[in-house]
């Protein structure tokens, strides 16, 4: 994985030691205790950050809404983070939620991601990412396109070459429809001169289930983040063919899709977002403390354990980066046949 | 090291005092937690994950593996006492169990579930550990053909199962597939009967259909029949404990449970409550007291129970050995792992053979402890029956709407649980079995999914369903299952067979 | 086909018209099946079973379910029903609506202990001036054990508030 960024400063050594008493003697050996003593603690913080993960407990945006609350606590960089799980439709009823409910609200901050970007448009979301305030992109991962190990498709070529001769013949295994895995299956039929409508693409509900049906072989290739895939790549058991990232992953013995010829760079990225309605004070205040919390040693420490990509990405650049994100995704969705 | 080495050693380690204390205090914050309806031991895992990271690994292994035991067996408690089934899984438990507990045997119906549960966890997790590698192979040959036709096998034996009255049970059945096709479709996403509300589009809730239906239907059709009814329930007649007439009709339908609930659980698509509904049914064919089941038959609790637990550490197959999670529980233990530096996938038996053994004699520790702390709480938790009707019916409602908000803080939900609550009250009254809703709600959308998978690997190809020799078994056994009855009713024995199929209600 | 136990069965005369009407509301269902998933009929993919196919079987199969309840309906064969009184399932109802009018509003404790009044006075005990209070009470501990101790999010209104 790439580990780019955040140079660990070494201030941030005093930050942790700065944690609040509390929060320091409390979470030791016995947590029930220290769940007591936090929740009588409680009433000397106020709320400074209420996050809203707009999943159920578990899933990658539950899981980044809640290592930002662990970070920002521990560097002290927040008193006292809550979250909130809003979840359904691949995050737009939280979305929606978020930008009615906590407008003008310099507090409130939503996690979200690239999934957010096909569901918006493929449910027909009346509420977009145009009605919050994206801070910052945090993270990310990489498309991987993998094959069983026992398959005769020895490289990405090959594969192409079986799709160009019988599109139906080639089934593809990935997450939900229209998904950050479809899309990636789009973009490469695309890019090789194949009709993306013709693309013979199962979807399945997890990757367990996916990763499962190309291990089987079932089907004949797969696409995933490469996360997914990774330990059985490693262990020999699936062939890994390309990667949908812009340069070569560091250890990762695969082409990029874009060297391989097809012009595909995707990424399935995280980002932090606070509501609509700011004032210019109140959004630096907020980016402020973002880009504290990603310098931070307990946020690089939580992305090592995590196997999550440093991609941050801040500002205006992140701006302009959602806005070709949203604008290729339409049109590929488009072309897939998923939006009208 | 050999296997059972390694087994030894990491029981050795979990044996020790503050280990111990770990498991049982995992058991009880699970067991809190799980009890909530809706609110299943994957929610449960999540929710209390970040209270082990602070732990050392090998406690906080203990302790995660005490909460996922804690969280399941939660569930079962309240489906039996309350007829609020905390999870898709003890759905099948809530039908005979509550019937036990409303007719004064909750404690054998706790016992046998909280035994049952413990055997078949100690016969799968040594299975997990003794043969996994070899199950896992055969797991990994199901393909969309083979789900297929395990789906329509559970059809089969299931919808036969149901309902004194065919036209009720199958109305029943399809009113809950039409139900099941209402959000997003998986394979191509296109909203299906969502009517352009948001909130519809990842379908309808199981956990919310099962609770609305079970506890609030119910609590509707009690108090609709006004001050007819005693106030209290006889909470205990005869023994609050298992009798030897209990045990001996209890330990066949564990075995059976074990037996069907581990593969079904290691197959990557197959899902927990799936073994719940065969080993219903096979207890229903098989029992000796058929004219009970309906009525509170200790099997009924029995065998569900056991293939509940058995098919968890089946799940953990293909977790531990090709790092495939296939539940949503699994995924979170997934999460949980790496906390430690552990990253499953098909090495991690090879690369950390440590931890891997450690898990599992978690899995053995937490499993017992959970049977330490639930025997001697029967006696308690069956007292909570003899509340008056008015305080325990309103306990339950302000109970299931608590899971439910706990789950998805939304008034939708809430909307939603109204409304199937209304619905189950109507089927009810006029004598519709309410299960089979339920199973279609679950069953339907599974085997249409893996229907409509094989058939586009094939390009259309219908004869690939058959062709292979997994799926051509199951689908000759769906049709056996189909045709024996009809036969042997011609022969004049239809009488039995009706008579096992007594309405649950 | 039916396996009804003769004992439940009344011959009537007329028809059972609640019966008729249940009938009508599964034929109802199916129609409106038909109806939305025209719209998804092109987007079957390799697959000739798309995702309209399944719920159209579905819709048939609620067809052929309607015109068997009506048989029935008219030859009077669905089982007696008790006589059920309407006013404690209004009580009842009307503290499930009252929770969620109240809930994002009055805070979880709030909501809730009305729920809990409400139901029980659906069963009988309508000293309400006396079970609201002690629901809202009961509520607010159950809030305090499961959103403080264990983490659980339920909304929080002006009385959780005084202990956050």
């Amino acid at each position: 994985m790439i580990g780019t960024g955040g140079d660990p400063l070494s201030h941030n050594q005093k930050h942790r030691v700065q944690v609040t008493p509390t929060e320091d003697t409390a979470l030791k050996p016995f947590f029930l205790a220290s769940i007591l003593a936090g929740a009588i603690a409680l009433p000397a913080y106020s709320a400074d950050y209420t996050i809203m993960a707009p999943a159920a407990p578990g899933g990658g945006w539950d899981q980044t809404a809640r290592s930002l609350q662990t970070a920002l606590q521990e560097e002290g960089i927040s008193g006292n983070v809550q979250v909130v799980n809003v979840p359904g439709a691949g995050g737009t009823i939280g979305l929606a939620q978020f930008a009615s409910q906590q407008k003008g609200n310099p507090n409130a901050l939503i996690v979200g991601g690239y999934v957010m970007v096909g569901a918006i448009l493929t449910n027909q979301a009346p509420v977009t990412l145009k009605d919050v305030t994206p801070i910052a992109r945090l993270t990310g991962e990489y498309e991987a396109i993998v094959v069983p190990a026992s398959s005769e498709i020895e490289n990405i070529d090959q594969l192409v070459e079986a799709l160009k001769k019988d599109p139906g013949s080639v089934s593809w295994a990935g997450g939900s429809a229209g998904g950050t895995d479809h899309i990636a299956v789009g973009l490469l039929a695309k890019a090789a001169g194949v009709d993306p409508t013709k693309i013979n693409y199962i979807a399945y509900s997890g990757g367990g289930e996916a990763l499962a049906a190309i291990l089987g072989s079932q089907v004949t290739a797969g696409v995933s983040s490469y996360g997914e895939f990774q330990s059985q790549i490693e262990a020999g058991t699936l062939r890994l063919l390309a990667v949908s990232s812009d340069e070569r992953l560091e250890g990762v013995d695969a082409p990029t899709l874009k060297e391989a010829g097809y012009d595909v760079v995707l990424q399935n990225w995280r980002m932090v977002a606070a509501p609509a309605g700011l004032s210019e004070e109140q959004e630096a205040a907020i980016q402020a403390d973002i880009k504290k919390l990603v310098e931070s040693e307990t946020w690089q420490e939580t992305l090592e354990t995590k196997n999550w990509a440093d991609t941050y990405l801040a500002g205006d650049e992140f701006q302009e980066q959602l806005a070709k994100d949203i604008a290729s995704t339409e049109q590929i969705l488009k072309d897939i046949g998923l939006v009208k | 090291m050999s296997t059972f080495e390694f087994l030894l050693q990491g029981l050795v380690a979990a044996m020790e005092p503050m280990n111990l204390l770990y498991a049982l205090i995992g058991v009880t914050l699970g067991t809190a937690v799980g009890v909530l309806p809706g609110i299943g031991p994957a929610l449960t895992v999540a929710l209390l994950l970040p209270v082990t990271y602070r732990l050392d690994p090998t406690g906080s292994l203990i302790m995660f593996a005490g909460i996922y035991y804690g969280g399941m067996y939660g569930g079962s408690t309240t489906s039996i006492l309350l007829n609020t089934p905390g999870e898709s899984a003890s759905i099948v438990t809530a039908l005979e169990g509550n019937k036990m507990a409303r007719a004064g045997r909750g404690g054998p119906a706790l016992a046998t579930s909280a035994i049952g549960s413990f055997v078949a966890g100690l016969i799968a997790t040594l299975l997990l550990a003794f043969l996994a590698p070899y199950v896992v192979q055969i797991a990994i040959k199901f393909g969309p053909r083979e789900y297929f036709a395990l789906m329509v096998l559970a059809f089969v034996t299931v919808s036969s199962a149901f309902g004194d009255s065919a036209l009720r049970g199958l109305t029943a059945l399809f009113v809950g597939l039409a139900f099941s096709v209402v959000g997003i479709d998986q394979l191509t996403g296109q909203t299906r009967l969502a009517f352009g509300v948001p909130d519809l589009l990842d379908g309808i809730e199981v956990t919310t259909m099962a609770v609305a239906m079970f506890a609030i239907g119910e609590t509707l059709f009690i108090a609709a029949q006004g001050m007819r009814g005693p106030e209290t329930v006889e909470a205990v007649k005869g023994s609050v404990w298992m009798n030897a007439q209990d045990w001996a009709r209890s330990w066949k339908p564990w075995l059976r449970g074990t037996v069907i609930g581990f593969p079904i659980g290691a197959m990557p698509a197959g899902g927990a409550e799936i073994g719940t509904f065969l080993s219903y049914a096979t207890e229903k064919r098989l029992t000796k007291h058929p004219e009970e089941f309906g009525n509170g038959a200790i099997e009924g609790v029995a065998g569900p129970e056991a293939a509940n637990n058995a098919s968890a550490a089946g799940t953990l197959v293909p977790l531990l050995t090709l790092g495939l999670p296939t539940t949503a529980t699994a995924a979170i233990m997934l999460a949980g792992f790496q906390q430690y530096g552990l990253q499953p996938g098909p090495l991690l038996f090879a690369t950390n053979p440590q931890l891997v053994w450690g898990l599992i004699a978690s899995l053995l520790i937490a499993n017992g402890m959970l049977l330490v702390l639930n025997l001697p709480l029967i006696g308690l938790w069956v007292k909570l029956l003899t509340i008056p009707k008015p305080w325990l019916y309103s306990g339950i409602l302000v109970f299931a709407t608590l899971g439910t908000i706990g789950a998805n803080p939304s008034v939708f939900e809430l909307g939603m649980l109204l409304t199937f609550g209304l619905l189950g009250y109507v089927m009810r009254v006029f004598g519709y079995p309410i299960a089979p809703v339920v199973v279609g709600l679950i069953l339907g959308p599974l085997a249409e999914q893996q229907l409509r998978r094989a058939l586009a690997i094939s390009q259309g190809d219908v004869t690939y369903l058959f062709t292979s020799p997994i799926a051509a078994v199951l689908f000759v056994v769906a049709a056996l299952a189909f045709i024996v009855p009809l036969i042997l009713r011609i022969r004049g024995r239809g009488e039995v067979l009706s008579q096992m199929a007594a309405n649950e209600d | 086909m039916s396996l009804n136990h003769p004992t439940s069965t009344t011959k009537q005369r007329r028809p059972d018209w609640a019966a008729l009407a249940i009938a009508v509301v599964l034929a109802v269902i199916a129609a409106v099946i038909f109806f939305d998933v025209a719209r998804v009929k092109g987007a079957a993919g390799y697959s000739q079973v798309g995702p309209a196919t399944v719920p159209e079987w579905i819709a048939f199969g609620l067809i052929g379910l309607a015109v068997w309840t009506a048989i029935e309906a008219f030859r009077g064969e669905f089982p007696v029903r008790d006589r059920q009184e309407l006013g404690p399932i209004v009580w009842v109802v009307a503290g499930l609506i009252a929770q969620m009018l109240l809930l994002n509003r009055a805070g979880f404790s709030i909501a809730t202990g009305v729920l809990f009044a409400l139901v029980a006075a659906g069963f009988g005990r309508r000293k309400l001036w006396l079970t609201i209070p002690i629901g809202i009470i009961l509520c607010l501990c159950i809030w305090l054990i499961f959103a403080g101790l264990l983490q659980l999010s339920l909304p929080a209104g002006p009385l959780e508030h005084l202990f956050l």
